[in-house]
């Protein structure tokens, strides 16, 4: 590929380019390090008691943990066998978020998380496969007086799965259980200001219904929903990038097309994986500020699925149209077997979610793990997910291989090439070991900051400031790999600096095909078939030798 | 009697303490001896706006600065309460097979010494206080939890942003300055009483276990999500207790560089003084027989292989065959519903000679 302006570059400017995207990428970091706060932040709240006195429960009662027109409470429930109150009776009220606060658009989604604390009894002791059943209604309003709207009402099956760390005596009667996470809710964006869930446990002996569940004592939620501030340092990040990626593949494009030849499948391939990356990058979340999206949540899903898989062919064919065998490639059907696991891969992994947040647009407390069907579908979903991810990584570390082995093979025979054809093969091992550097950098940075935000606190005092590592790893990473489309688009662009010596190269090629028609095939499939070697390239040629 | 009469700031964070713990004395007092009959202070049921609270921060024997705190913040009365509560319960169930069972009667004199159970009590009540008060705030029972120290923003901000901290920092800090201990004290009773009561914050801070969730593309852990749970109570106490075992007798220490009295640990133990351990200056009488720290061990039932030695300071104990009931086969629900048989069972039971 003489013409690629990687190639025609001096190694003075591809520095000075590096050093400018080495600072942006420092910026991004330093963006969501020291700007940003920490991506997300988890609310405890604990379910009031409280006491619902009507014999047939009236649907549209909500009750209110505190506050105006609070419910009546009881503390323990010893309190309400004092009062001959009925486990049927009892309702666990939680408003979200806390008095005097108010959740925003710009948490743009929450989770919440359930967790019982049950205590020990002897006669009352948690049984095998033991389920809860949970009657639960979500309403919202959006000023402090008006009435409750419900957004949902669902009866939920969880199972608990707990266990006693000491030994069952009547010793340690009252000591807690330790029980798993449950997961309980999740909604895709934050609309309204004020939420109110509601909880029943009702009992049901004959039909088995929450029997056999241990002494409840309280139940625990904890809400997650990412930092309002982390958002907007987010949005204007995308806002910031779309247009820098979307510049450089315009122009990209231009260039290809002022060419005399249509373009070939590695180029078409890098358009491909700049089209994915402005879809990530558009910031369409602007809208869920002003919109009540719920889908938003699964849409930045499919975003980020595209782009991997997008992401994870580019490499398999960056590889495969440098493999310098003797094959004819440059159609995208030869890569079937290669590309063919990410396809199904990701389609796994997209059935997977439909599944989970798919299903959640409707009732936000569906969980896929909350039954032994869908845990054992979603299992098998992630499995063969992960059997793809590994049988695409052996073909590819198997590419890379083969590359390698023909780098080594062409390096001896170089020499006794003719000058068009040396400086080719030259050019080929050269893009293609810039490319292997610069992309296993990249994977190494994330692999490394990711184990780094997975050990770490999540921030780090330095001096009078504190650093967000999470944050500054999501923003990082994700300028990263920003950066890394923007240069490959700009590096492997074809040179304006081959229109001088078009024909000239041209005629080099021809000259030299009667020669050895074997290595002909090889020289007209790559891109470069029309690109002879400029006089810049002859300079820059000998990093190649590296 | 203490000779040395401590500095009147060092006086008033003692009243202000000791003045605490008496009022739940008088609470107590109130709602009998037996942790069984201990019920629960009625709930308020009123808005946190109307005047209730005011009224109940009046009955409470607290300082001025405490009053203050407690008309601010409406679930703070109540808060307080459900600390004493929760302290009183946790200390006779870890002293329940102790000379000293945690009995609130000769506490008044307790107070003026500095045993080792005088610094288990301060523990645990600073202890359950840190707990309330993080527990309050997660049940939206008090108004001013977190946001309320982020610096230069306003509470909304700051919440809207992000940057909020969790109720146990807020918890802690509000601790102390409820408990006024800003200036570091030379009275060296004071300096005692404030590490113990740092100590029983540090327990249930150490007791914290870190719970993480991950949210990323398909639930994978690319966002992951920790907080910081707080732990059951009796883990708390249970943690105290074994301070309170391993106690350490201290020493006062003029430091020769500051010229500061501290703290320090006897020689013989060669490790120094740690934030975590309990501190006391005297030894615990034995509180075998009635003074004015107990009611003595006489009359304590006891287990015959276990505590009847230690228990009835060799005085030996009484045996007596009784016939107990006890409830068998139950039927139960999660909550309020209990069906049980009734098993009689005739039992030995031993209870300490008075004398």
């Amino acid at each position: 590929m003489a013409g690629a302006i990687i190639e025609n570059m001096s190694t003075k400017k591809l520095v000075i380019m590096g050093v400018t995207l080495l600072l942006f990428q420092a910026l991004a970091f330093m963006v969501g390090g020291l700007i940003a706060p920490s991506p997300t932040t988890a609310v405890h709240y604990l379910a009031t008691k409280c006491v619902d006195k009507i014999k047939h429960q009236e649907e549209s009662k909500w009750f209110m943990p505190w506050g105006h027109d609070q419910c009546e409470k009881i503390r323990t429930f010893d309190e309400a066998v004092a009062k001959r109150i009925e486990a049927n009776n009892i309702v666990f009220a939680i408003h979200i978020p806390m008095p005097q606060k108010e959740m925003s658009p710009w948490f743009q989604f929450m989770l919440v998380i359930l967790q019982f604390d049950i205590a020990f009894k002897m006669y009352n002791q948690i049984e095998d496969g033991a389920m809860a059943s949970l009657d639960v209604r979500l309403a919202y309003r959006d000023d402090t007086v008006s009435d409750w709207t419900e957004m949902a009402h669902s009866l939920e099956l969880r199972k608990l799965s707990c266990n006693f760390t000491t030994t069952r005596t009547f010793e340690n009667e009252g000591r807690y259980y330790e029980c798993d996470l449950l997961p309980f809710m999740e909604i895709g964006s934050v609309a309204h200001k004020y939420y109110l869930l509601n909880i029943r446990l009702p009992v049901n002996e004959r039909r088995k219904v929450n029997v056999g569940i241990g002494e409840i004592k309280d139940i625990r939620l904890v809400s997650i929903h990412q930092n309002g501030g982390f958002t907007k340092v987010w949005f204007a990040m995308k806002t910031f990038l779309t247009p820098s990626i979307l510049i450089i593949m315009i122009w990209y494009w231009r260039r290809i097309m002022l060419m005399s030849r249509p373009p070939v499948l590695l180029e078409k391939v890098i358009l491909a994986l700049g089209i994915s990356m402005t879809f990530i990058n558009i910031p369409v979340e602007w809208f869920s500020i002003g919109f009540n999206w719920t889908w938003m949540l699964l849409f930045g899903d499919i975003r980020q699925g595209i782009f991997y898989s997008m992401l994870l062919s580019f490499w398999i064919i960056f590889c495969g149209e440098h493999l310098m065998d003797q094959t004819e490639r440059n159609r995208f059907s030869v890569y079937w077997k290669q590309v063919g696991p990410i396809v199904f891969g990701s389609f796994c992994l997209f059935i997977f979610d439909m599944c989970e947040r798919g299903v959640q647009l409707t009732n936000p407390f569906y969980s896929i793990w909350a039954s032994d069907v869908g845990t054992e579908l979603a299992m098998a979903f992630i499995i063969v997910a992960g059997i793809c991810a590994c049988l695409y990584f052996l073909f590819l570390c198997f590419m890379v291989f083969q590359v390698f082995r023909n780098i080594s093979g062409k390096r001896t025979s170089l020499p006794a090439m003719s000058k068009a054809r040396r400086l080719h093969y030259e050019g080929l091992i050269f893009r293609f070991k810039f490319l292997m550097l610069v992309t296993l950098t990249c994977a190494a940075m994330t692999v490394i900051f990711f184990i780094i935000s997975q050990v770490n606190e999540g921030h780090w005092h330095w001096g009078e400031h504190t650093v967000q590592v999470n944050s500054a790893f999501f923003t990082g990473i994700y300028g990263m790999w920003n950066l890394y489309v923007f240069a490959i688009m700009f590096l492997y662009a074809p040179s304006h600096k081959r229109y001088g010596d078009e024909r000239s190269s041209g005629q080099c090629i021809t000259g030299d095909a009667g020669a050895n028609s074997g290595e002909d095939i090889q020289l007209t499939t790559t891109i470069t078939h029309v690109d002879g070697p400029t006089e810049i390239y002859k300079l820059t040629g000998k990093e190649a030798h590296e | 009697m203490r000779s040395r009469l401590p500095r009147t700031a060092c006086l008033l964070r003692l009243i202000a303490l000791c003045i605490l713990l008496s009022h739940s004395a008088a609470y107590f007092g109130l709602t009998g001896r037996e942790p069984l009959v201990l019920l629960p202070a009625p709930f308020s049921n009123e808005a946190p706006t109307g005047k209730a609270h005011l009224k109940q921060c009046e009955q409470m024997s607290l300082t001025r600065r405490q009053k203050r705190l407690c008309r601010r913040e409406p679930g703070l009365a109540e808060t307080l309460r459900e600390s004493v509560r929760l302290s009183l319960l946790e200390c006779r169930y870890q002293f329940r097979n102790e000379r000293w069972n945690c009995s609130m009667d000769g506490r008044g004199s307790l107070l003026k010494r500095a045993f080792k159970e005088t610094a288990f009590l301060l523990a645990v009540s600073s202890a359950a206080l840190t707990h309330a008060l993080a527990k309050a705030c997660s049940s939206g029972r008090m108004e001013r939890c977190t946001c309320d120290d982020s610096p230069g923003i306003q509470h909304r901000e700051a919440w809207q942003w992000g940057v909020c901290g969790d109720n146990l920092k807020y918890s802690t800090k509000f601790l102390k300055k409820f408990l006024g201990q800003k200036r570091v004290s030379k009275d060296m009773r004071a300096q005692v009483d404030i590490h113990n009561i740092n100590a029983g914050i540090r327990a249930v801070k150490s007791g914290l276990k870190t719970t993480c969730k991950c949210h990323g593309v398909s639930g994978s852990c690319a966002v992951r999500t920790c907080w910081k749970q707080l732990p059951p109570f009796h883990d708390t106490g249970r943690l105290l207790k074994y301070r309170h075992d391993t106690a350490m007798r201290v020493l006062s220490v003029t430091n020769a560089a500051t010229g500061e009295t501290e703290l320090a640990g006897p020689h013989r133990h060669s490790q120094s003084l740690r934030t975590t351990d309990l501190v006391y200056l005297e030894d615990s009488p034995s509180f075998c027989r009635p003074s004015r720290y107990s009611a003595g061990t006489g009359g304590r039932s006891c287990a015959k292989d276990t505590t009847c030695q230690s228990l009835c300071c060799g005085r030996g104990y009484n045996t007596a065959m009784r016939l107990t009931s006890m409830s068998c086969h139950c039927q139960v629900r999660w909550c309020c519903h209990v069906e049980c048989q009734t098993c009689v069972r005739e039992e030995e039971v031993y209870t300490c000679k008075t004398a």
